[in-house]
């Protein structure tokens, strides 16, 4: 039976999107697992889930009623929370911490009744806090703190329990400890569980059901074999691994091997790019990104296009810092950029020095080659030799150059530049 | 069970408490010139109950002793009791909430409000006197809950109370309501003595007037926020967790900011700004009696009380007939007090 469901949620603070489009259903008595990179948006649907965020757009629903209709207590008498990092600075005993769970069944002013003392004493024995429980919480170890933390949780008596990344700050016998406990109260006593898992090992280990997150995205959910493979992993974490059956636990088991090189596309056009003066920063790192094949010049060492295109290992025709572009430089350059698809120019300044380098733009268009401006500030003067420049630019918006006010306009058009 | 036995032993504690401040209200009663036994002071209050008053006999004593115990040193006390309490309840709940060791009652502007509305009163030398309340405690009232008012809309960011925008709201009003009325105090400098002592806080010649009017509204906000003590509780775990276990957390934190500065801003406009009580007796009794605000909260209100009775006896009586302000004595001997405290803490552990 489904139980818990989410719509096409959407959630985010301001403009900054930390989730869209996400769709999930939980089955009662499901083991849960959250996976993906740091600020995948993990924690956040958690907290969706438990009501604790409220302003989002789309529908969560438990038990087919929309959270934000349930009263906190109501809720809370069905799903249990234990937060990540919990910090407890305030000297309560771990009984004390534990009988607190019991606060959304209690009225104001009732004492403790025996059906209290019962559940919150079995949610202690469950974790192994009882023989601790008159320690105060700031003196005990990470473990034996997420121990209680989860008795807190069970003593709420939920259907559901949701945890954020419980077995982070443990040491491996602890967070088997914590896991084992949670898979034996989910088996034994049907008891939903949601988990944020940085430990992918882990996570296959203990999990019925994966929900693998991407830049707030669900790339992929689904039982442990549908979710981790190399391919899903390779595509959420920029990182190669090898996905194995391990014997011992019967689980899949995955070995990180080295950050993903980035791929050439060969499904995009191949660009050569003019810039220079940090022009060029932002056009180097979207068509990166996107693995597009790329070169630059002509640039002067030192320059901070250079820089980057330097550490970024982009192919690069160079000429000595604060010289003008020589003749032979020029011809290197201009060989480059007929190996490629389409010539790039950013709005980079233009002075007598790199003058060449609108010339060569023009030379590659008189050939026939797509050339491409980005003029993002229309306002900006980018002439600095008494209107040469600008002669060459009008010549070359005359023989057809594109131009662009900004980088996503450039993007669509390269994507889709095969396709035309 | 175990649990019976916990409680029982939280009431004992309570119980015990009360008595100690009742043997301490005599005791302080009598100290002073005028000759009084302290079983005396009992047989004058009981003589003022009726019923019981038939079986108490006071004919020894003498109708100026009378007259100063009923008149002068019990209405003083039970103010003292009255302002030792609040202060120390809204010190401890403001420190839960906030979840911050600094916090006071004053520190979401209370006292600079009150101060700058006092001030403003004293120099316009506003005397008269309604419902038994002087023109100054009418302005005092008025000022604390106006910068009240201010600092919490300030903290208060799209319907969500910031904790740190709170505080550091609560400084800067505070600063500025104090820079007012440093300059008003400069440019009416006939008055700047009166302003200094209002500010540094005192118990006496009040009479039973604010004894009676304050009683009912501070003894019901106290009860009020030991109603909330399970919340409090809750919400040392942090606003996310206390959510998560049922607690309306907005509504809770808005309810105990309104009745904390409430019973902040009664007894300062009566009182003056007697500092410290609210800041070190919620640590002090949370290293006697533990975080439980449920126990905590009346604990505290009783040491508060003892301590704020035993400062102004030392006050009035330290270089008699010259009074101390009291403000001035509770962090002499409560400074130190403390700091043994937080060293004999670290010992332990």
């Amino acid at each position: 039976m489904n139980i818990i469901n989410l719509n096409n949620v959407e959630f985010g603070y301001g403009k900054l999107k930390v989730l869209k489009n996400i769709d999930l259903t939980v089955e009662e008595g499901q083991f849960l697992s959250i996976i993906g990179p740091n600020g995948a948006g993990k924690s956040t649907l958690l907290k969706l889930i438990n009501n604790i965020y409220e302003n989002y757009d789309g529908e969560i629903s438990i038990y087919g009623r929309d959270v934000r209709s349930y009263k906190r207590k109501e809720l809370a008498r069905i799903v249990s929370f234990v937060p990540q990092d919990t910090f407890l600075d305030f000297e309560f005993s771990i009984e004390e911490l534990v009988f607190m769970g019991r606060y959304p069944f209690q009225k104001r002013f009732q004492n403790d009744q025996k059906y209290d003392y019962d559940i919150s004493y079995r949610a202690m024995a469950l974790t192994n806090t009882l023989e601790i429980k008159d320690r105060l919480v700031t003196q005990i170890s990470g473990g034996e703190r997420q121990r209680a933390l989860i008795a807190k949780a069970l003593a709420q008596d939920p259907k559901i329990i949701l945890l954020d990344e419980p077995t982070s700050h443990l040491d491996i016998n602890h967070q088997i400890e914590v896991l084992e406990l949670l898979k034996e109260l989910n088996k034994k006593q049907n008891l939903t569980i949601i988990s944020v898992l940085h430990d992918l090992n882990l996570a296959s280990r203990y999990s019925d059901k994966l929900v693998l997150l991407k830049d707030g995205q669900i790339l992929k959910s689904g039982n442990v074999g549908e979710v981790l493979t190399a391919s899903n992993i390779e595509n959420a974490y920029n990182m190669r691994a090898i996905v194995e059956l391990n014997k011992f636990t019967n689980s899949l088991f995955i070995t990180p091997i080295e950050p993903k090189k980035r791929d050439k596309n060969a499904s995009l056009p191949s660009i050569h790019l003019i810039a220079g003066g940090g022009s060029g920063q932002i056009i180097m790192s979207r068509l990166l990104k996107e693995g597009i094949d790329l070169s630059v010049g002509v640039l002067n060492v030192g320059d901070s296009d250079w820089q980057l295109a330097k550490s970024l290992k982009i192919e690069m025709v160079e000429e000595k810092p604060f010289s003008a572009i020589k003749e032979e430089t020029s011809n290197r350059n201009l060989n480059l950029m007929k190996t490629k698809d389409i010539v790039v120019i950013a709005q980079v300044p233009i002075g007598h020095g790199n003058l060449l380098n609108l010339e060569m733009a023009l030379t590659a268009i008189n050939e026939g080659k797509k050339v491409v401006y980005l003029n993002e500030d229309s306002e900006k003067n980018i002439d600095y030799t008494n209107g040469t420049a600008t002669k060459i630019m009008n010549d070359l918006i005359s023989k057809g150059m594109i131009v662009f006010n900004s980088i996503d306009k450039l993007m669509d058009y390269i994507e889709n530049y095969k396709s035309k | 069970m175990e649990h019976n036995y916990r409680k029982k032993s939280k009431l004992s504690i309570i119980i015990g408490l009360m008595v100690l401040l009742a043997i301490i209200v005599a005791v302080v009663s009598a100290i002073g010139s005028a000759n009084i036994k302290a079983s005396d002071v009992y047989r004058i209050i009981l003589s003022k109950i009726p019923i019981i008053n038939k079986y108490v006999n006071i004919e020894n004593i003498t109708d100026a002793q009378f007259a100063i115990i009923w008149n002068v040193r019990l209405p003083r006390v039970i103010l003292g009791i009255l302002v030792g309490s609040s202060l120390s309840v809204a010190g401890v709940s403001f420190q839960g909430l906030l979840k911050n060791p600094m916090s006071d009652p004053y520190i979401l502007g209370v006292s600079s409000g009150a101060a700058l509305g006092a001030t403003i009163a004293i120099i316009n030398h506003l005397e008269y006197v309604k419902y038994g309340f002087s023109s100054i405690t009418f302005a005092a009232f008025i000022g604390a809950i106006i910068s009240v008012f201010i600092v919490y809309n300030i903290g208060r960011i799209n319907n969500k109370l910031s904790t740190n925008t709170l505080l550091l709201a609560g400084v800067a009003v505070g600063q500025f309501f104090t820079a007012i009325m440093s300059f008003l105090m400069v440019v009416n400098s006939n008055d700047m003595s009166k302003i200094i002592y209002w500010t540094m806080g005192s118990l006496s010649g009040k009479g039973w007037n604010p004894v009676k009017s304050l009683s009912i509204p501070i003894l019901l906000t106290i009860v009020v926020l030991i109603y909330y003590s399970k919340e409090l509780n809750i919400l040392l775990t942090g606003d996310e967790t206390a959510k998560s276990m049922g607690v309306n957390v907005e509504r809770t934190k808005r309810i105990i900011l309104v009745l904390g500065t409430l019973l902040t801003s009664l007894v300062v406009s009566v009182s003056g700004i007697i500092g410290f009580v609210g800041l070190i007796i919620p640590h002090i009794a949370r290293i006697i009696f533990g975080p439980d605000h449920k126990i905590l909260l009346p604990c505290s209100a009783i040491v508060g009380a003892i301590f704020m009775i035993i400062t102004d006896a030392i006050s009035r009586t330290l270089i008699s007939p010259v009074e101390i302000p009291v403000g001035i004595i509770t962090a002499m001997f409560g400074g130190p007090f403390f700091i043994y405290l937080l060293r004999s803490k670290k010992k332990m552990m």
